[in-house]
């Protein structure tokens, strides 16, 4: 019998971290202030002190020098995770992440590859200045030779980390800080993992299929209990891996009601919820009832505090998507 | 230094560790919730650290260097010397264990701890300003919360807590050393606790109160026992007068003033001023208007029988939500708290809460007097079983006192009791059962009691009052 | 003062015998009558036994645990002091309710009506609302939502046990509870919305939304109302899932059609698919309710009144045999009939029509067709009149091109037509249809007289295309096929002018003979020739009639066409 904690999401990337590091002498942490200061979220708290200065790596702030150090890490056959501080300072290692860290692999013909695990805090709804609260997954979802996990749940966090550490290629793993204390929830003591590519129910229901993933994956639920009591029955998918989507699970969720609406917080024109509708369209057209709803933020700079409760979708605004989706 | 505002989310908050804080917790976590504990001072709240538990080992102390100093009708010849640090380090040893336990019971039960100060930022957030090492504040969102700040001693003006000689209770409890003279201001139970310790320890104890007697819920035959004993003691009483100001003394004391209603002025010479007149609820900082409570016009907060305000999700219990300012009450009040916020069918529904004042002789009551029996419609019998007639209580050298206990002629329901006397807190336990079960004095009458002991004069007064007792003449 | 005894009495039922239970009193204690002094239990129930008299317990006869048989002595009382009530008649109040871990309702609702007459040796004295029961008590009347205060108490001195709860929740007084202390369960906050899966389904609720599958109910098709009439309706397939096209969906939609109902015998991807004329075709099945009886032994199209519309039929019921209640019948006016009546509607409030009548003497067509009718029959061609007709009309459209126009007037234009696309109209079950052939003047007798039959099959078969009922420049009304002489056809909307036959009969005619005017018998042919005046004045009307006339009544002429 296996044992459990309650844990935080942010305390199970913690013990996702603290396990793999445990398991495997080739992983190791890298980033601002994740060594002694034990990270600023704490995600990386305690780590230092147990595997000491060479595998929990405190390193200057310049993240094209994180991402790239990773990549040459990689390429000499460890296993590092980095960790930029908020997903909004990516950009910063854009240019290492798609230039060199998707292509490693076809550039040398399969000679390297990267295990590589790209940790960031993503996504708005903490009162954060610029640059905070971004929710830009779909760049790296468009980029060949990345894959794109965003967990929603402490087990998942802990067992998607573990995946993605063992995964042969990068991952870009983006932990939704919104969510990073809000509850606590049973995770395993042991190591265990869950696949990458995968999406889960979280609700089933015969009127629509509701896709979402991270952050959103709560008001989602809400909005769909609330629509239960009115008769419209919900069907809500949590993706966990954003790229590659698990298009089956997508189409068959899709094929058992006609009706799709897809929620996230990330801007509308150009998200995923755009590739989702041209999957459904692709492949299921003839079962569609009604057009695929998107419920998400708007094509706009993530506005600062005052506007933030506008932009990101509510259990009210997603509930209106799906009534739309189901009145067509 | 993290950017933004993450909120932590928990089923129940708790404000504040005391015996109803921290109870309610445990209960909480017990209950299957996840449970958050906030406390800004220190576990076990002012019971634990500044009230019941000190005051109760001080008391100890102090009978103890007493009783063996007085013992010369056994044969006991002794003149103890009172190391007054050590007895209070003793204490504070006392006091550490209790904390450390509350402390580990909390993390035992899964109940997330946090050190800091909480505030309310609306009905379901608040705020929490870490303490200690803690970086900054974080935000709580709340299902449920359960608020148990507690209460602290009423400063009057004029005599400021700030000044070392003026004590509260904490203060009291904490001397490094007796003072030669202590005056207090007020005889409460607190004030007569303390009486009773420091005139134990040596000090000249004086005590101002502005009502005509001690103990003011008391009967009178009840207060006139404790009082006697404490005057034995050397304690002296100044009644009707109230303290208006201090002053310093030429010796290198202090002076206290006091004033009648009448304008008689007195003056006393001490050299620390406890003042114990009471306490008042702590509400300051917690910003309950923002969660939508208001208190009432004593600093309140108004609850119900199932320890809600007037925000259903938000409990009040112990020393903030009024009276009885009991530890006990705070600590039930904090299960059923915690069980109302799991959706159980609990309430405040006992049908007594017992007191007790660890003077010298000790009081235990519960229920109701005669006298209020027979206000709530009852026709209510009386029965009594003095010390003096127990053999036990003779063997400890304590005959003061007696068992009081009242019933309702009719029916024989034991509607309560008075105890003065040797471990009156401890036998008032009996009764308090009874109440509850609602049992008969013929219950308790024909429950076999263990001779010779203090509890069997229990039973007898029951006896009593059916005019049925044994060792003492019925009436 | 005597000492009574007794007997364990008949508990009802037919009971034999009874466990008693639990002593409720002891020798010594003082009872009341009708105070419960035994609990029994039966096959059938726990009840509670009292006292027949007022006195004391003298002696229990029995322990608890054993079983008793009915008559025997289990008690015995001192009774004679107060003046005790004798010995009555007493049986056991329990009726056996149910076989229960709680004492039986109605014993307990019994013996609390007894102590209620007993006022006051039990009542708890109420005035400060005191009630005396354990904690356990107490919770107990939280759970089951009793109020503590309403319930009798069967413990000395009126105290309340956990069964004296119970049996107030079952028994019957069930007051809700106002108590203070008491609330039920149901007060408990709602919880939030775990974020771990819930596998909370609609958990048997209906569902609110249309879904595939549900036919009839939702969607607007007639197949109910045509079901009801008697009438044989399509075959509605009733799938659950049906796979279309969004746009087939939207045409579904449109029609009032559900897409689950429309039957197909395509599949795609495993699944029954349908096409947007499959739909079209299942709404246009829908409106007929019956079955068509088609006379197709009148190869003569017959028609009534012309202007048929281009569209698609819209679903509609045509007769309703059987109405439910009163004798008027009500026939929903919908699809084809409304889409006539809409065009007639429209043709005849925009075009001012007048009516040219005129008698053709048809004596030379009558021999014409008679002589060329063998060499028809060897062409498996039958020959009607109706291609020497058209023939005469293209004839004198030639001479008279307002008849073969069509009005725009947004554009302020009269379009005179290059094409001589005649349609004539069919009269279907369906409505009237107006199937076009095009270009008569290019094609010979034969052949009109071929397509003019295969036409009017097609529009009976209702295999007609709306392309085939479209592009005609002029048209033809022959009334005549059923009967009837003159009539005022209302023209085809968008043209100009419209031509109604009569029957070809025998007819009284007036001839020259022998320089004589003498009245014979002649076949004639009827001509009813609307036109909108705003195109075609009356007279050109006139002279276009002659023409026709001319070329129907002197045949050869057509062959200088």
């Amino acid at each position: 019998m296996s044992q459990t904690q309650n844990l935080t999401v942010v305390q199970a990337v913690r013990d996702g971290l603290h396990t793999e590091m445990r398991e495997d002498d080739d992983v190791l942490v890298l980033g601002q202030d994740v060594g002694k200061n034990g990270g600023v979220f704490r995600a990386t708290e305690g780590l230092f002190d147990e595997f000491g200065g060479d595998r929990v790596v405190d390193t200057p702030l310049a993240e094209s020098g994180i991402v790239g150090c990773a990549v040459g890490m990689a390429a000499m056959g460890l296993k590092p995770v980095p960790e930029i501080q908020f997903s909004g300072f990516m950009y910063p290692g854009f240019d290492q992440i798609v230039s060199h860290m998707a292509r490693f692999r076809t550039r040398s013909r399969g000679r390297f590859n990267l295990p590589i695990t790209l940790r960031a805090p993503y996504g708005g709804g903490i009162r954060a200045p610029e640059h905070h609260s971004e929710s830009k997954e779909a760049f790296y979802a468009h980029e060949a030779g990345l894959k794109v996990v965003i967990p929603s749940t402490p087990s998942d966090a802990k067992g998607l980390l573990a995946a993605s550490i063992h995964d042969p290629d990068p991952v870009i793993f983006l932990e939704p800080k919104l969510i990073y204390r809000a509850f606590r929830d049973e995770v395993p003591e042991e190591p265990y993992t869950v696949p990458i590519g995968e999406a889960v129910t979280r609700r089933e229901g015969g009127d629509v299929a509701v896709f979402t993933y991270g952050a959103m994956t709560r008001p989602t639920l809400e909005a769909a209990e609330a629509l239960a009591a009115e008769g419209i029955d919900c069907e809500v998918v949590d993706l966990r891996t954003v790229s590659p989507l698990d298009r089956e699970a997508i189409i068959e969720a899709f094929e058992a009601t006609g009706r799709a609406v897809v929620v996230h917080e990330a801007p509308k024109t150009g998200g995923l919820a755009a590739e989702i509708t041209a999957i459904i369209q692709e492949e299921a057209l003839l079962y569609q009832e009604a057009p695929v709803k998107r419920v998400t933020g708007f094509d706009v700079p993530y506005p600062l505090y005052a506007l933030e409760d506008y932009y990101l979708p509510t259990a009210t605004r997603i509930g209106e998507g799906i009534r739309e989706a189901v009145e067509f | 230094m993290v950017v933004g505002d993450i909120a932590t989310g928990t089923e129940v908050l708790v404000i504040g560790a005391g015996p109803g804080g921290y109870v309610a917790a445990i209960r909480a976590a017990q209950e299957g919730l996840d449970t958050t504990l906030v406390e800004k001072d220190a576990y076990g709240g002012a019971c634990l650290n500044r009230g019941c538990i000190p005051s109760k080992a001080l008391i100890t102390g102090s009978g103890l260097a007493h009783e063996a100093g007085n013992a010369e009708s056994m044969g006991i010849h002794a003149d103890p010397a009172v190391d007054m640090g050590k007895m209070v380090e003793w204490k504070d040893g006392i006091v550490d264990r209790l904390t450390g336990g509350v402390e580990k019971l909390c993390k035992a039960n899964g109940v997330n701890l946090i050190e800091g100060t909480a505030s309310f930022v609306d009905e379901h957030t608040a705020r929490v300003a870490h303490g200690g090492e803690g970086q900054g504040s974080e935000s709580i969102e709340f299902e449920h919360a359960i608020v148990a700040t507690g209460s602290r001693p009423i400063q009057i003006p004029g005599f400021e807590f700030a000044e070392d000689h003026v004590w509260s209770s904490a203060e009291a409890l904490d001397a490094d050393s007796v003072p030669d003279r202590l005056g207090i201001v007020g005889g409460g139970y607190i004030g007569m606790e303390l009486a009773t310790t420091y005139a134990k320890l040596g000090a000249d104890v004086t005590v101002i109160e502005m009502l005509d007697d001690i103990l003011d819920p008391y009967e009178d035959d009840v207060k006139r026992i404790v009082r006697t004993r404490a005057e034995e003691l050397g304690v002296e009483f100044h009644f009707g007068e109230g303290a208006s100001e201090w002053s310093e003394a030429a010796d290198g004391g202090y002076l206290l003033h006091t004033e009648t209603e009448e304008g008689e002025e007195s003056t006393y010479g001490v050299d620390r001023i406890l003042v114990a007149v009471g306490r008042q609820p702590v509400t300051d900082g917690l910003d309950l208007e923002k969660a939508g409570i208001e208190t009432d016009d004593r600093g309140f907060i108004e609850t119900d029988d199932r320890t809600r305000s007037a925000v259903d999700h938000i409990h009040a219990v112990g020393d903030v939500a009024g009276d009885p300012m009991l530890a006990h009450a705070a600590s039930k009040e904090g299960i059923v708290a915690a069980e109302v916020t799991a959706g159980e069918p609990a309430a405040m529904d006992q049908q007594a809460i017992p007191a007790a004042v660890f003077t010298d002789p000790e009081i235990g009551t519960v229920g109701l007097t005669e006298e209020a029996a027979e206000a709530d419609g009852f026709d209510p019998v009386v029965g009594e079983m003095p010390f003096n007639a127990s053999g036990r209580a003779m063997t400890t050298g304590h005959t003061e006192g007696f068992v009081r206990i009242v019933a309702d002629d009719e029916t024989g329901f034991v509607l309560g009791a008075q105890i003065v006397g040797p471990e009156a807190s401890e036998l008032i336990a009996e009764v308090a059962l009874a109440i509850e079960m609602g049992a008969t004095l013929e219950d308790v009458a024909a429950t076999v009691h263990t001779h010779p002991t203090l509890a069997e004069a229990v039973m007898e007064a029951a006896e009593n009052a059916r005019g049925q007792a044994i060792h003492t003449l019925n009436r | 003062m005597t000492v009574e005894e007794f007997k364990l009495p008949d508990v009802g039922e037919g009971v034999a015998e009874g466990e008693l239970v639990t002593w409720l009193v002891a020798p010594g204690d003082r009872v009341e009558e009708d105070q419960p002094v035994a609990e029994v239990e039966t096959d059938k129930a726990l009840v509670e036994v009292p006292s027949s008299y007022d006195g004391t317990v003298e002696e229990l006869f029995v322990e608890e645990g054993d079983v008793v048989p009915v008559g025997d002595v289990i008690i015995s009382f001192r009774v004679g002091e107060d003046g005790d009530g004798g010995e009555t008649e007493v049986e056991a109040t329990g009726e056996p309710t149910r076989d229960s871990d709680a004492s039986a309702a109605e014993s307990t609702t019994g013996a609390s009506a007894e102590t209620e007459s007993e006022a006051d040796a039990r009542e708890p004295a109420t005035t400060s609302g005191r009630t005396f029961a354990p904690p356990s008590a107490r919770r107990l009347a939280r759970e089951l939502g009793v109020d503590i205060a309403a319930v009798d108490g069967s413990g000395p001195g009126g105290r309340i046990g956990e069964a004296d709860v119970r049996a107030h929740a079952e028994g019957g007084d069930g007051d809700s509870d106002d108590g203070p202390s008491v609330k039920s369960a149901s007060d408990a906050p709602d919880p939030k919305p775990a974020p771990t899966p819930t596998d909370t389904g609609s958990g048997g609720r209906k569902s609110a939304v249309k879904k595939r599958g549900t036919s009839g109910t939702d969607s607007g098709s007639e197949a109910a109302a045509a079901a009801s009439t008697g009438a044989a309706a399509p075959d509605s397939a009733g799938r659950e899932t049906t796979l279309a096209t969004p746009a087939t969906r939207k045409v579904a939609r449109e029609l009032g059609v559900d897409i689950d109902d429309v039957p197909t015998d395509e599949t795609r991807d495993g699944e029954a698919f349908v096409t947007g004329e499959a739909v079209r075709a299942y709404a246009e099945a829908l409106e007929s309710g019956a079955e068509a009886t088609v006379d197709a032994s009148t190869p003569e199209p017959s028609a009534v009144d012309v202007g048929a519309g281009h569209d698609g039929p819209d679903t509609g019921a045509t007769s309703d045999p059987s109405p439910p209640g009163s004798t008027d019948q009500t026939v929903p006016y919908r699809g084809v009939r409304r889409t006539i009546g809409k065009q007639m509607e429209r043709s005849k409030y925009t075009a001012p029509h007048v009516t040219h009548h005129d008698t053709a003497e048809v004596d030379a067509l009558v021999e014409a067709r008679e002589a060329l009718k063998p060499r028809a029959e060897e062409k498996d061609v039958t020959l009607t009149y109706m291609p020497f007709v058209m023939k005469a009309i293209v004839a004198g459209l030639k001479e008279y091109p307002y008849l073969n126009s069509e009005l725009r007037e947004d554009e302020e234009e009269i379009v005179l037509k290059d094409d001589y696309n005649l349609g004539i109209a069919v009269a279907t079950d369906a409505g009237l249809m107006v199937p076009v052939v095009e270009d008569v003047d290019e094609k010979g007798l034969f052949e009109l007289a071929e397509e003019v039959r295969h036409l009017a099959s097609r529009a009976r078969d209702r295999k007609l295309k709306p392309a085939e009922m479209k592009g005609g420049t002029f048209s033809i009304t022959n009334f005549g096929a059923i009967g009837g002489e003159y009539a005022t056809p209302i023209i085809n909307y968008p043209e100009t002018a419209i031509l109604g036959l009569g029957a070809i009969e025998e007819r009284p005619v007036v001839r020259e003979r022998d320089g004589t005017s003498e009245v014979v018998p002649a076949p004639t042919l009827p001509l009813s020739l609307s036109i909108d005046h705003r195109v075609i004045d009356g007279a050109v009307a006139a002279e276009f009639a002659n023409t026709v006339m001319e070329h129907l009544e002197h045949p050869l002429l057509l062959l200088s066409q």
